[in-house]
Parts: structure tokens; sequence; C-alpha cells
């Protein structure tokens, strides 16, 4: 364990040096957590005079009587979606580069001959995505509330978060979707030579999470508890996977033999 | 202190190195020469335990490299052909980041840091990033690195690759030095002159090993049989006085100088210097040709690839 937190410890300060990694997190904050709904809840209530609008709410939720608070809601419920993009974006920014940078620096040789244990290897890489990754998105997670309470409170007089969904989200969702990312783009890495594409596995996973947008967006499906819960599940049942796959990659021998290194 | 047996490696199809086997006692400085893809990088790598030998056996301070991984890497310090460091961080904190991962107290990790920095004339350079380094001052870093936890054994690919000849001199000498603190060496090199000053032996290998020898045993082969005479004037002149002598397989002349080929050195370079000298013939010198490590190595090599 000592050795991992050591191996950690080293790759934080890289990455607080590399700017191509906390911009875009920087940017995807400001753009989703503070702009976004900001931008949607208190320009709400002129969306609300559009008569296709009230006939989607009308579609979806039947007959209401408020409808700039059910249009609220339904406006919490994409947001809620947004708290998935840091765990799915941090990790498949973080842990490519720590692993790329090594392949570019020729270091993987030089660390394997100490007596680290690749297991050890493995956890500090993996910290080093995984820590930044709960931090950032539990800031985003406060922030987006934070954001969100206020411009409610301003134009309805309410403070409608946290609710239970956006806690499943932010403390049992984010937190396997970004482990699996991680271990997803450990495996990744392996088998690439450039950053750039393999942080595509991030981009390649954040795509379902644009598919509930747009199908919330239609009318077609619209997230709650449970649904959470059971993808929670599901993605819980692939984590011991993934892990095994990243192990048996993070091996000594497969390291220096079968990982496409630098010419 | 190192013994190899019978190792093989393959890739696929291609068979990296096949049956070699080898000692290396305590304190012993052994140079592995050979060509380009000869298996030098995979046998450091075996003993390294980064790899494991598809068959055979290695012995290092009498564990088996397969069940003692962690000890093995504990007690050797490995220069790989690319020196490797942490290009964003500075030179300082690589080597407290590698020595780290060794069971060494914490004022000792420090004072051999500085020890080696100051060795090796980076310490006024030790904070700065690694990457500001020129390929000399790397390669220096990266020796440093190899030594910081004091190794029992150093596994050695080509440590003065892209030195000025200044530091290149003192790192042989500083390898030299090692014999004295007991530390046994595994040197992998292209450079013939390296070997041949440095090394108690030396192992020729191409895939198979072709040739174990001290420099003194290797010198004492077919091209140690040569002697060079230089007369004071024209050497075609002298050379009928001893074709005669049978044991003289070859002379080949020069303007004054001749190169003999004899069988047999020992017994009948006196009797080729007192025919010379019973004739009045006036001879400047009259030397035993040491063949160097360069020509026994292509003479080997290329006897190799005729097979």
């Amino acid at each position: 364990m000592k050795n991992a937190i050591t191996i950690f410890k080293k790759e934080i300060k890289e990455i607080i040096k590399n700017k191509n990694i906390w911009l875009p997190i920087l940017i995807i904050t400001i753009i989703f957590s503070i702009a976004m709904p900001l931008g949607f809840i208190l320009g709400s209530a002129p969306i609300l005079e559009d008569e296709d609008t009230l006939n989607f709410i009308n579609k979806v939720f039947g007959q209401v009587d408020d409808p700039l608070r059910v249009l609220i809601g339904f406006i919490l419920k994409q947001l809620l979606i947004f708290l998935l993009i840091m765990p799915a974006m941090v990790p498949s920014l973080i842990a490519p580069a720590s692993i790329i940078m090594e392949k570019e620096n020729n270091t993987l040789e030089p660390l394997l001959a100490t007596p680290v244990k690749t297991s050890e290897l493995l956890m500090g890489k993996s910290l080093t995505a995984l820590i930044p990754t709960f931090a950032i998105s539990t800031i985003n997670f406060i922030i987006l509330i934070i954001v969100v309470d206020i411009s409610a409170y301003i134009k309805l007089g309410y403070i409608p978060l946290p609710n239970a969904e956006w806690v499943i989200v932010a403390l049992i969702l984010s937190p396997i979707l970004s482990f699996i990312i991680t271990m997803a783009s450990v495996i990744v890495s392996s088998r690439s030579t450039d950053i750039r594409s393999a942080q595509g596995v991030g981009a390649v996973i954040i795509l379902p999470i644009y598919l509930i947008i747009g199908l919330q967006l239609a009318g077609l499906f619209l997230l709650n508890i449970t649904y959470l819960l059971i993808g929670s599940l599901i993605l819980l049942i692939v984590c011991p996977f993934v892990l095994r796959l990243a192990v048996k990659i993070f091996d000594r021998e497969n390291i220096l033999t079968k990982w496409k290194m630098k010419a | 202190m190192i013994t190899v047996e019978n190792l093989t490696r393959k890739f696929k199809d291609i068979t990296a190195v096949e049956n070699i086997s080898f000692d290396i006692d305590e304190s012993e400085i052994f140079s592995f020469l050979g060509p380009n893809g000869a298996g030098k990088t995979t046998t450091i790598r075996m003993l390294s335990t980064l790899i494991s030998p598809d068959s055979g056996k290695i012995t290092i301070d009498g564990k088996d490299t397969r069940s003692y991984g962690e000890y093995i890497r504990e007690i050797t310090g490995l220069l790989t052909e690319s020196p490797g460091m942490y290009e964003k961080i500075s030179a300082y904190d690589n080597l407290r980041y590698y020595s780290s991962f060794y069971n060494i107290p914490d004022n000792k990790r420090k004072d051999n840091i500085e020890k080696y920095l100051k060795m090796f004339d980076l310490w006024d350079r030790k904070d700065d990033l690694a990457g500001t380094y020129s390929k000399g001052m790397k390669q220096k870093l990266a020796l440093s690195r190899a030594l910081i936890h004091e190794p029992k054994i150093l596994l050695l690919d080509e440590p003065t690759a892209g030195l000025d000849p200044e530091s290149a001199h003192m790192v042989r000498n500083f390898i030299d030095s090692l014999k004295k603190e007991k530390t046994t060496v595994f040197l992998c090199t292209h450079n013939l002159e390296e070997a041949s000053n440095l090394s108690d032996r030396v192992c020729i290998i191409k895939k198979k090993i072709i040739r174990i020898a001290t420099l003194l045993e290797l010198q004492s082969g077919d091209r140690g049989k040569r002697v060079e005479i230089v007369f004071r004037d024209d050497a075609d002149r002298y050379v009928k006085l001893i074709e005669g002598i049978s044991d003289i397989k070859n002379i080949q002349t020069d303007s004054n100088k001749a190169v003999l080929v004899i069988e047999n050195p020992k017994i009948t370079n006196p009797t080729v210097i007192k025919k010379l000298v019973d004739n009045g013939v006036k001879i400047i010198y009259f030397n035993q040709i040491k063949a160097s490590l360069e020509e026994i190595y292509l003479d080997l090599i290329k006897g190799e690839e005729v097979k």
C-alpha cells in the first residue's frame, strides 16, 4: 500500500502541472454546473409561452397545475445526467495520461526493475484517476446543487435539491462508473501509444449518457430511482470483470512484452 | 553470485536466446558482447526478473528468480538501454521516487541521492527538471538511479552510450572501482574497448553463447600466434633466412616489417631470433602481436555466421 501511495503522490504532482488535463475539467464544470443550470432555470418561464413546450409537458406528465415547477423538475432530470459527465470524463483524461507518459519517457522498465509489485503499480495508477474524480465530482455536485437551489429559489421560492435521485447518482452510480472507466482506460492505454486516442474511451462511454438525455428530451423515457438503481447494479456486475482484465494486463512480463510501446 | 543454466527464451516463433549457461562470481565484471538482436537485452531482462525464461534456470545470490523476484529486485540495480526519466519532475525527485521502493532508511536514501548526484556532477542541477537534461546527463542520472540502493549486483545495458568521452571515462573508472566494494557487474556493451578494459571475463553471444573467456585466453587463440619483426632495412632481404623453419606457417612482408604466423611461438621465437642474429641481421624490435578484442570478436561472430 505504501508503494501505491508513493506512486499516487508522484502522479498527482505531475497531473497538477498538466493543463491538458485540468483545463477541460474546469471548462466542463463552468458549462455544465454553472452556466447551463442557470440558463435553464432562470430562462424557463419564457419557454412556457411556447405552445410546443406546453404540449410536450402535457404529453409526458399529463395535465399539471404548475407547468413551470414541472418544467424545472424535468430540467433537473437532464442536469442529473450531467452529474455523470465528470465521473466519465476525468478518469478517461487522467489514467491514459498517467500510463502513456510512462511509455513516452521509457520509465516503465526501470520502475518494474524495483521491488514494486504490479498490483501496487495498478493501485497507484487507479488511485491517481479515482481520487481526483471523486473530489471533482463531489465539488461539481455541490456547485450544481447550490446553483440550482439559488436559481430555483429566485424563480419559484423553493429549494428542490438534493433529492433521492441526485444522491443515488452522486454516491452510488458515479463512483461505480468512474471505477469502470478507470479500468477501461488502463486496458486501452496498454494497447495505445497516443494519449489522445486512449482518452477516446471516455468519449465512447459518454455516448450512452447523451442517449439518455436524448430519450428524455424526446419524452420516451424518464429517469427515476428504480432505473438508477438497476443501472448501478448492472455497472456493479461489470466491475469485477474489468478489474480482472486490468490486473491481467498489469503483469510485469505483459507490460514489457505485449504492451504497445513507442518505437 | 549468478548462475544461469540452459536458458531459452522465445518470442512467438523467434528465439531470442537458446540454451545459454554461465556463472558469474561475486565482484566479477562480466561483459556480454554481441551484435544487435543477439539476445543481450532479453538476458538482462531475465536476470532482473522482468521476464521469465521459457526453460532453464537463473539463480542469483542462491535464490531462483522465478520464486524470489522481489528479493532479487531488491539486491540488483538495472541500468536500462534507454535512461528513461520522468521529464516533468526534478532529477532529485526522480531519484527520491525510485529509491522509495527499496527497503532503505530515509537518512541513508538522502545521503545516497546526494552522494551519487555529486559523484556524477549533477548536484548543482538537482532541482532542474529531468527533461531539461542532456542525453549524457540523463544517462548519469539513470546510473545514479541504478546505484541508489547500493545493490550487490549491477546490471548495465550500454552504460556509456551517449556519454561524452570525459563522462564515459568517469563511468568506466566508477565501474572498475565497484570491484573494491564487492559489487558484481553484468555489462552489456557494444564498446569492445570498454569490455576489454573493464571485464574479468567476456561472453560473446549470438542467440547462443559463442565463447566465454578472459581477454588473455581469447588473445591466446590463433590470432595470438603472430609475431612482428621490424628490421633496420628491407625485410625481404632477411625472410629467406627463416623461411626454412618448419613451424613458421606464413610470412608477409611490408618494407622493413615482417609478420610471421608461428604454430608454437614459445619454442620457435628463440630459434627465429638466434638465426637472424647469427647471420648479423639488425633487428629493431621483435614483438608478439596481441589480437584486439575487436579482431577476436569479429572472427568469432563471422565464424558463427559461416556455421
